[in-house]
């Protein structure tokens, strides 16, 4: 059986279970890398060429894991996924940019998804990297179909029963689900919003286990996936009109979504040397500072080990907010 | 007589504060940490007993500051605080109507934005220390002269002087540029003062809304320059604290005292015996996972007391093993 390697960063959270569906259709086996270690990241940044971001350099540790492990690995430049939308740079680069810095890697499965191009252009992609298992175009396309409705019920399920991508996934995968979130419920303190992109959000060891930090503080924790595609373009379209930016709506769009609706603080959470995302952030934050309602703090992150800048933020974050409820309670009375 | 103690061990200084049961200041400490945050721990409990009357009764103590979890364990804290609240808590209760706090220390600076005794937003200097004290000290012996010669003659500038503040490497050739173009030291000093004043401004305190009155504390408070040159750019009166230099330790001292109102339990502090004994640090790799994370340790008698810095629980879920 072929292997196709599938490294756990930038898009994986977004599009696991499409690919993951449609390579299993057409006969071949997904291999993961497991979530990002120390390791990962020091070899990762080890090969970058200069001035590229953090979660560039952890896929790149990811595609090093995977070396010697799998046959091909998936790696798609994704374009544009809505007309007239842009990703960013490093994305459409990346196949060729991992070719050139990791030679020893396996041969890339390589694809161009750039829906600016028209529909023929991409069922021709899509036909060109199922070749690599089948010469008959009808189970290409059923192969295809089938991954486009696990993608529909992936992002449904993250919306309607309010999880994260990595519950989801391991749902999907059919990994008994364990006890996460409700046991924090009983007693929430606060409920936070974070805001940024899934590579960010849920990869803990970049992010130093933000979200259980939060939980295990007895915070409830929502986050962009929680949001239905509705819900996300309507608040993107309040905030800036139309995005420019392929995942702008999981920044601008939760950003925006969740200063309305009663959260009791947003946190932003950035890569360091990322152009969209200190575009996209200061958005929110200008819209927070107007609308003096929901406490707004962004935390950029970077390749430091030590933890203490972001706890020690943090802290204070969550104090603000318990002690503002505690003052407006006594004053109150 | 009843007493509150707040430990602040920050990057630079180590500062302690007393406070009685009125929450008035009975006993402070300015040290310096040196490198040596549980020496300057144990010194500070050592020298601030000296201030205080004999039948003094600890009834709580918190820590605060980059070394708050450390200095902690070591004197047997009952909270431990960061340093915005701390501060934001010690300014309110000396000005309740402070709306902004500005705090200059060793290697961080805070802008904190408080509406109706309530702290509303607030910034923090990323890992760049351009705006800070610490480059300041590094100028001042630099030019071989002390960080109180550096303000006096600062303040004796006539002309502007203008410096890149950006970055300290940058700002240190411009100076360099400057001196050799002939200028004079204290118009350059000066100019060293605003443009850590601009850094301080476009970076912690971008995008803040800044309105009086405006509380300026931390050590750079002392620099007189540094006052002037925050005045001049806000164009706001600024308001400096008695104080100003221990806000953080009152801060922690008040929080603690504030918090052993609602349910108290008695004291968790080992003592000021805790200045006699010998702690001892190390660190080790954890092998337990690609991680490799290097944890310290802080032990007592050859026990482990706590274990810090790894990316999982593994070692702070289970210090005596």
């Amino acid at each position: 059986m072929i292997r196709i390697g599938i490294p756990r960063a930038l898009l994986y959270y977004e599009y696991y279970p499409v690919w993951k569906r449609f390579f299993e259709e057409l006969g071949a086996e997904v291999v993961v890398s497991p979530p990002t270690t120390q390791d990962m990241m020091v070899s990762g940044s080890s090969r970058v060429v200069a001035d590229t971001c953090l979660p560039v350099k952890v896929f790149l540790g990811h595609v090093l894991y995977l070396v010697g492990k799998c046959d091909y690995i998936f790696i798609p430049a994704i374009r544009s996924v809505k007309s007239k939308v842009y990703n960013c740079s490093k994305f459409l680069g990346l196949p060729d940019m991992t070719n050139a810095v990791i030679p020893e890697s396996p041969p890339i499965l390589d694809m161009d998804v750039d829906v600016n191009k028209g529909k023929r252009k991409l069922y021709q992609a899509i036909y060109q990297l199922g070749r690599h298992f089948t010469w008959n175009p009808f189970k290409v396309r059923q192969a295809s179909l089938a991954a486009w409705q696990a993608h529909l019920n992936y992002h449904e399920l993250m919306s309607s029963h309010n999880l994260t991508p990595p519950q989801a996934i391991e749902i999907i995968s059919g990994i008994p689900e364990a006890e996460a979130n409700s046991s924090y419920l009983s007693s929430t303190r606060a409920t936070i919003a974070i805001i940024g992109h899934p590579y960010l959000l849920y990869d803990e060891h970049i992010n130093h286990r933000f979200i259980s930090r939060l939980e295990q503080a007895h915070n409830r924790v929502l986050t962009p996936e929680m949001l239905s595609a509705e819900e996300l373009q309507l608040a993107t379209a309040r905030l800036v009109g139309r995005a420019y930016w392929t995942y702008e709506e999981e920044v601008v769009g939760a950003g925006g979504h969740y200063l309305q609706n009663g959260v009791d603080g947003i946190i932003g959470i950035m890569a360091f040397g990322c152009g969209p995302d200190s575009l996209m952030m200061d958005m929110v934050r200008r819209q927070a500072s107007r609308l003096k309602t929901t406490p707004f703090m962004s935390l950029t992150l970077e390749e430091h080990t030590a933890e203490a800048g972001i706890v020690t933020r943090l802290e204070a974050f969550l104090d603000m907010i318990y002690r503002k409820r505690r003052i407006q309670a006594e004053s109150c009375r | 007589m009843e007493a509150y103690l707040g430990i602040d061990v920050g990057s630079v200084t180590t500062k302690l504060a007393m406070l009685d049961k009125n929450d008035e200041l009975v006993a402070s400490l300015y040290l310096l940490t040196e490198g040596k945050p549980i020496e300057m721990v144990q010194q500070g409990l050592k020298q601030i007993k000296q201030q205080l009357p004999e039948d003094v009764d600890i009834c709580g103590v918190a820590t605060t500051g980059s070394a708050r979890y450390l200095a902690g364990v070591i004197v047997g804290a009952d909270l431990v605080k960061n340093e915005i609240t701390s501060h934001s808590v010690a300014t309110l209760q000396y000005l309740p109507e402070a709306q902004t706090i500005i705090e200059i220390g060793g290697q961080d600076s805070k802008i904190i934005i408080i509406r109706d005794g309530v702290v509303i937003d607030f910034g923090m200097n990323t890992v760049c220390a351009a705006g800070t004290g610490s480059f300041l000290d590094h100028q001042a012996l630099r030019l071989n002269m002390s960080i109180e010669e550096f303000s006096r003659r600062a303040l004796a500038s006539d002309t502007t002087v203008r410096i890149a503040g950006r970055c300290t490497v940058f700002a240190e050739s411009d100076m360099i540029h400057k001196q050799q173009m002939g200028h004079r030291t204290e118009d350059i000093l000066y100019g060293l003062c605003q443009a850590l004043v601009r850094n301080y401004l476009n970076n912690v305190g971008l995008g803040k809304d800044i309105k009086s009155p405006v509380v300026f504390q931390g050590g750079v408070a002392f620099n007189q320059a540094i006052v002037k040159a925050i005045q001049e750019e806000l164009n706001i009166q600024i308001i400096v604290p008695p104080h100003h230099e221990i806000m953080g330790a009152i801060g922690a001292a008040l929080l603690v005292h504030e918090e052993l109102l609602n349910n108290n339990n008695g004291s968790k502090f080992k003592g000021f015996g805790v200045s006699e004994v010998k702690y001892h640090t190390s660190s080790f790799q954890c092998k337990a996972c690609p991680n490799l994370c290097e944890i310290a340790q802080l032990s007592l008698n050859g026990q482990v007391l706590a274990r810090w810095g790894g990316r999982c629980d593994l070692w702070e879920r289970s210090p005596s093993s």
